[in-house]
């Protein structure tokens, strides 16, 4: 498989006016899910980026059904409104929770847990931006080792918590990881998810300029190489086993993802500038790409440890393989 | 004459609403069920706490005996029961749960959503305290949640509870208000009593289920829920929530009312007993031990109950009424089974406010906290202290 731009988006089921970021992976993958899903699909979205992009009350971006939620509460909301809807007799209407990684792995993971063991018939996509971006970049469960936010203001020490494993461990008839550089893999999970039964999930890597600190024109860019360096890989587990969909064909060191993004620019520096970054959103975009400056040896260190993390989650995939595409 | 007296008479006297009834021996738990069943709730949620427990077990039984056609979901926390029910409210179906103590507090953050969000949901909470651990009887756990905008009522008996989850689908509806029916943990929840339970239609007559708006989700008409309200719209929300809250005393006992001319039983927010010119003390309660103080009461001619059925919104117009009747110099004596960290308990603050513009004398006791036995003893030893003494503490502790 190709990198490849051409998912079509053939009936927009979004409005003009999306209230996100420049370059922000959240709006484009509303496009792309709701031109799947069609207009009879409720979005239940707990607190995230994504309930200031569908717009104030009573303003809905989407062309179908928003349901905001509490933070906590996404996978249980959507409970309720599937098996409401399904009494009705409405069982042809999708219930999709979007949520962030805060909604998914940290606050959010009880009722995901939750919802996916009782094999909810609900699609829960995660938008993983790697911190809490709506609230100005703090860490959450799902940011990468290394990644400066406000409350880790040094460098997170600890990898993210791996929560595709977690999914896997559900036994759910769906999961997959998916990305905006890779549209037509993107639109086949979507569509695959869709036609499924009972609890899919999907993991979308979600550039985001301000908490990634990177001009948003590279936003895909940047997603692409996160697959190419094995940083994001892509697979899939449809009932049981998983499929690799993307292998890389040269062997790109993650230094080639993490050098391009303010938020690992203190890993490139000798040490001697210890500015925190610059809290929330409203400061911008900090384009930070191609530091110059030498590494120190405890920054070596986390590179190392990054690098190896990497590694470690591509032969684990690896090992997991039952049908090998190589 | 007790509700009871009363339609043991009618059935007496022949045809009615009486003779609608059929005459069971139930614990408070399954009449709460029931009631469910009887309102035909078509989606419950459930999580497991003492001592709600038996509520939502006697459901799941039901529903598997094919004898309620709802769906149960058992989820994996209170928070997640209220958001669940939320959800499912949202889309138009009827809904109920009940929990308790932590789970209440626990889902606190969801029952702001819902009152908020105007969904009328009915919820069961069989009241018991947080820590230190304790499973008994308490109203600490409800009285925290007053401010989430739910309407509350606190029960005496069983067949309050069933008669109280009926009227709630009525009030909740035609107000968009969420409901929290309260009962005492054990004293009512695990306690076998007559209770007369009507027959289906009787209840289908009652409160058919109508919602007020038709404001939910429709896939094949899109809007959003529940999206951010900035400031210069906020608190057109507060006030249109609040202006029903302000109706709310009155619609109970409308409610209250109609529900006598189906069913034979009548419901107030408050129940005044032995209150008038003559009465020198009012003792004013809640829940179960309204039940005890009426028969300590039947042998003071001089002392009168004040029973609260409706706690939030308060029923300052119907306390105030039934006050007035009596003299300057009667004293009022707040009963209070929560503790509430202030000086005094939620009974005797909200008795504050209402009388605030009087020189009325107010008395707060706890009692009866973390299930501690209100006996007769416990209320004569209320009685017996000296409430016209100037030395007599405005909050006693009653053992
Ligand atoms: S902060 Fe990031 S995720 Fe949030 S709207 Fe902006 S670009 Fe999108």
């Amino acid at each position: 498989m190709k990198p490849d731009t051409d998912f079509i988006i053939t009936g927009e089921q979004v409005s003009k006016g999306a209230l996100s970021c420049r370059g922000c992976g959240w709006s484009l993958l509303a496009r792309y899910v709701s031109n799947v899903m069609g207009p009879e699909t409720v979005y239940v979205v707990p607190a995230c980026c994504f309930s200031i992009i569908a717009g104030p009350s009573p303003m809905n971006l989407m062309n179908g059904t928003v349901v905001h939620t509490l933070f906590a509460a996404a996978a249980a909301t959507a409970t309720g409104v599937r098996h409401a809807l399904d009494r009705q007799g409405k069982q042809e209407t999708n219930v999709v929770v979007l949520a962030g990684d805060g909604g998914t792995f940290d606050i959010g993971l009880q009722a995901l847990s939750g919802a996916a063991s009782r094999e909810e018939n609900i699609l829960f996509i995660c938008n993983n931006n790697g911190a809490y971006m709506n609230t100005g970049v703090q860490s959450s469960a799902g940011t990468p080792s290394g990644v400066r936010t406000t409350t880790d203001p040094s460098g997170k020490a600890t990898p993210a918590k791996n929560v595709m494993e977690i999914i896997e461990a559900h036994n759910i008839p769906y999961f997959a990881t998916a990305s905006p550089a890779f549209l037509r893999d993107l639109q086949r999970k979507l569509e695959k998810a869709k036609e499924a039964r009972g609890f899919r999930f999907l993991m979308v890597d979600g550039p985001c300029p301000p908490g990634h600190k990177h001009e948003p024109a590279i936003s895909i860019e940047l997603a692409r190489i996160a697959v190419e360096t094995r940083f994001f890989p892509l697979f899939e587990s449809a009932n049981g086993g998983i499929e690799i969909n993307y292998f890389p064909q040269k062997n790109l060191p993650v230094d080639d993802y993490l050098k391009r993004q303010g938020r690992f620019a203190h890993l490139y520096s000798d040490g001697s500038e210890s500015r925190a970054p610059a809290s929330g959103q409203d400061s911008g975009a900090h384009a930070n790409g191609n530091q110059t400056r030498e590494t120190s040896g405890k920054n070596q260190e986390m590179l190392n440890a990054i690098q190896m993390q990497v590694d470690q989650q591509w032969e684990k995939l690896m090992g997991k393989q039952t049908v090998s595409k190589v | 004459m007790s509700q009871l007296e009363a339609i043991e008479k009618q059935r007496k006297t022949g045809p009615g609403p009486a003779s609608r009834h059929v005459k069971k021996v139930l614990k408070g738990n399954a009449a709460a069920a029931l009631a469910a069943r009887l309102c035909r709730v078509s989606f419950v949620t459930a999580y497991p706490i003492t001592p709600q427990t038996s509520i939502i077990e006697e459901i799941n039984a039901m529903i598997a005996r094919k004898e309620f056609d709802a769906t149960c979901v058992n989820m994996e926390s209170e928070h997640s029961v209220f958001a669940a029910l939320k959800g499912a409210s949202l889309v138009g179906e009827r809904v109920f749960t009940a929990t308790s103590g932590q789970g209440l507090l626990y889902a606190h953050e969801v029952l702001h959503a819902i009152a908020h969000m105007r969904l009328p949901i009915v919820a069961c909470n069989v009241g018991r305290p947080s820590y230190p651990w304790n499973i008994w009887a308490d109203q600490t756990d409800s009285i925290s949640q007053r401010d989430t905008g739910w309407i509350q009522f606190y029960c005496e008996s069983a067949q309050e509870v069933l008669d109280t989850i009926i009227q709630s689908y009525k009030i909740a509806e035609s107000s968009n208000m969420p409901v929290m029916v309260v009962l005492d943990a054990f004293y009512l929840s695990h306690t076998s009593e007559n209770v007369y339970v009507p027959e289906q239609q009787l209840v289908d007559d009652f409160c058919p289920h109508e919602r007020r708006t038709s404001d939910r989700v429709d896939p094949k008409d899109p809007k959003s829920f529940g999206g951010l309200v900035d400031p210069s719209k906020y608190d057109t929300y507060n006030r249109a929530h609040w202006e029903e809250m302000c109706r709310i005393e009155e619609q109970t006992d409308a409610v209250g009312r109609e529900f006598e001319q189906f069913f034979g039983r009548n419901y107030g927010a408050v129940e005044a007993v032995n209150i008038g010119p003559q009465t020198k003390t009012v003792l004013v309660t809640m829940s179960s031990i309204t039940t005890t103080a009426r028969q300590v009461i039947a042998d003071h001619e001089d002392t009168g109950l004040l029973k609260i059925r409706l706690f939030k919104p308060f029923p300052k117009d119907s306390v105030r009424k039934a006050l007035d009747r009596t003299a300057k110099d009667c004293n009022v004596v707040a009963v209070d089974r929560n503790y509430t960290a202030d000086r005094e308990g939620a009974l005797l603050q909200q008795l504050r406010q209402t009388m605030c513009k009087t020189d009325r004398k107010l008395f707060g006791v706890y009692a009866g906290l973390g299930g501690r036995d209100v006996s007769p003893q416990t209320i004569r030893n209320i009685l017996d202290i000296d409430y016209s003494s100037p030395d007599t503490e405005e909050i006693n502790w009653i053992q």
